[in-house]
């Protein structure tokens, strides 16, 4: 059984820029857990330093390169599609995830369409992949929620959701096999 | 961009009234003033000469602003008789609303711009973007310690980018020590979460 981690910008940036120990800590312990990282294409593009030319990505790029990070190819889904109008499910996953984190706010509605990726993706893994399971890192709650939430809608079942808070602990609670690892904390 | 403002009053007991609103207003852009009634703030009864020790100001400006912000109403001198002048500061609190939020300055604001040298972030939004803004901000960051919502939402409110919120969230949860006490991650399964009895297909497609 092969388990994908799906990690939220947030973590990358308490991890800090490459190289540093906490990212070769992340490199050893996916090695060890023999997993991989990904992450939907709009979070890479979030974390791509784009005044440089060519643009690089000082989080990613090198774990890219080394082949221990995936970047999704781009998700399907158009935020500005009426839902009864799709019939994707990785689209449908973004729509429900959208409203799902409005939802969850108290505050006016937002366009949450890049924290929904986070949930799509995992969808999409699904389809895609029979013998799967699903681990999503963010520092959002209501980010990991839907993670939990939302593919079951879908039939998918083997997903877990790790909340970290606050932000920085995921520097050190993160890279571990522990947290890579479906049977793990 | 709307504000609905109430007069800004002391919040204690027994509320006094904040006459210099120049020097409210100069408590929030003036990071040294700022640090100044802070220190009170969290000394409770301090003299003169123990806060020139204790801030990195110049003796001269230090018993200049202690001068402004006993005018303002915002520190009351204490002691008169005893020989030496102590120093309490005066809580208040200033409601607004804004894009539809409602937004506090209070102390807490004060002191977290009392801390704009350590962390640039905070200068750079307070100045580039207004104090209101950075109220805003303030506090939609600890909505977010609570779970209230996500920090790419707050970018969207505060019209900021997301780089400056991540930014921001760090410094805040270190200054206010926000966040759970337990560091490890909490793991949501579909078991755990939050309704999973309903019909979320349902009720998130009527909206």
């Amino acid at each position: 059984m092969y388990t994908a981690n799906i990690v939220d910008t947030v973590i990358f940036r308490s991890l800090g820029k490459s190289p540093n120990p906490h990212l070769e800590s992340l490199r050893q312990a996916v090695e060890a857990a023999e997993t991989e990282v990904w992450v939907p294409v709009s979070i890479y593009r979030e974390l791509t330093d784009s005044g440089t030319e060519p643009p690089v990505n000082p989080y990613l790029d090198d774990g890219v390169a080394e082949e221990w990070i995936r970047v999704a190819t781009p998700l399907p889904g158009n935020r500005d599609d009426a839902f009864e109008s799709v019939t994707d499910p990785v689209a449908q996953a973004q729509h429900l995830a959208d409203a799902f984190l409005n939802r969850q706010s108290k505050y006016p509605v937002t366009n949450n369409w890049r924290d929904a990726s986070l949930v799509a993706l995992a969808v999409r893994l699904f389809e895609q992949n029979v013998r799967i399971r699903v681990i999503t890192h963010t520092a959002d709650q209501g980010v990991a929620r839907a993670c939990a939430r939302i593919p079951p809608e879908f039939g998918y079942y083997e997903i877990k959701s790790r909340y970290y808070n606050p932000p920085q602990t995921a520097k050190e609670k993160f890279p571990t096999i522990e947290s890579l690892r479906w049977g793990g904390q | 961009m709307s504000y609905d403002t109430e007069h800004v009053r002391n919040a204690g007991d027994d509320p006094g009234t904040i006459t210099g609103l120049p020097t409210f207003t100069e408590l929030l852009t003036n990071t040294n003033l700022a640090r100044l009634y802070t220190a009170i703030r969290h000394a409770e009864a301090v003299t003169g000469p123990e806060l020139v020790e204790v801030v990195d100001i110049s003796k001269k400006t230090v018993y200049e602003y202690l001068h402004r912000l006993a005018q303002a109403g915002l520190i009351t001198e204490t002691g008169a008789g005893t020989g030496t002048s102590e120093y309490e500061a005066e809580d208040f609190e200033l409601q607004l609303t804004i894009r539809g939020i409602e937004v506090s300055i209070t102390p807490e604001l004060v002191d977290v711009i009392a801390h704009a040298d350590e962390y640039p972030v905070i200068a750079r939004i307070r100045d580039d973007h207004g104090v209101v803004t950075f109220a805003l901000v303030h506090d939609l960051v600890k909505a977010h310690s609570v779970g209230d919502i996500t920090i790419r939402q707050i970018s969207t409110l505060g019209d900021l980018s997301n780089g400056t919120v991540y930014d921001l969230v760090e410094a805040l949860y270190e200054i206010l020590d926000l966040g759970d006490d337990d560091p490890s991650p909490i793991t949501y399964t579909p078991d755990e979460a939050d309704g999973s009895d309903a019909d979320l297909m349902a009720e998130l497609t009527d909206q």
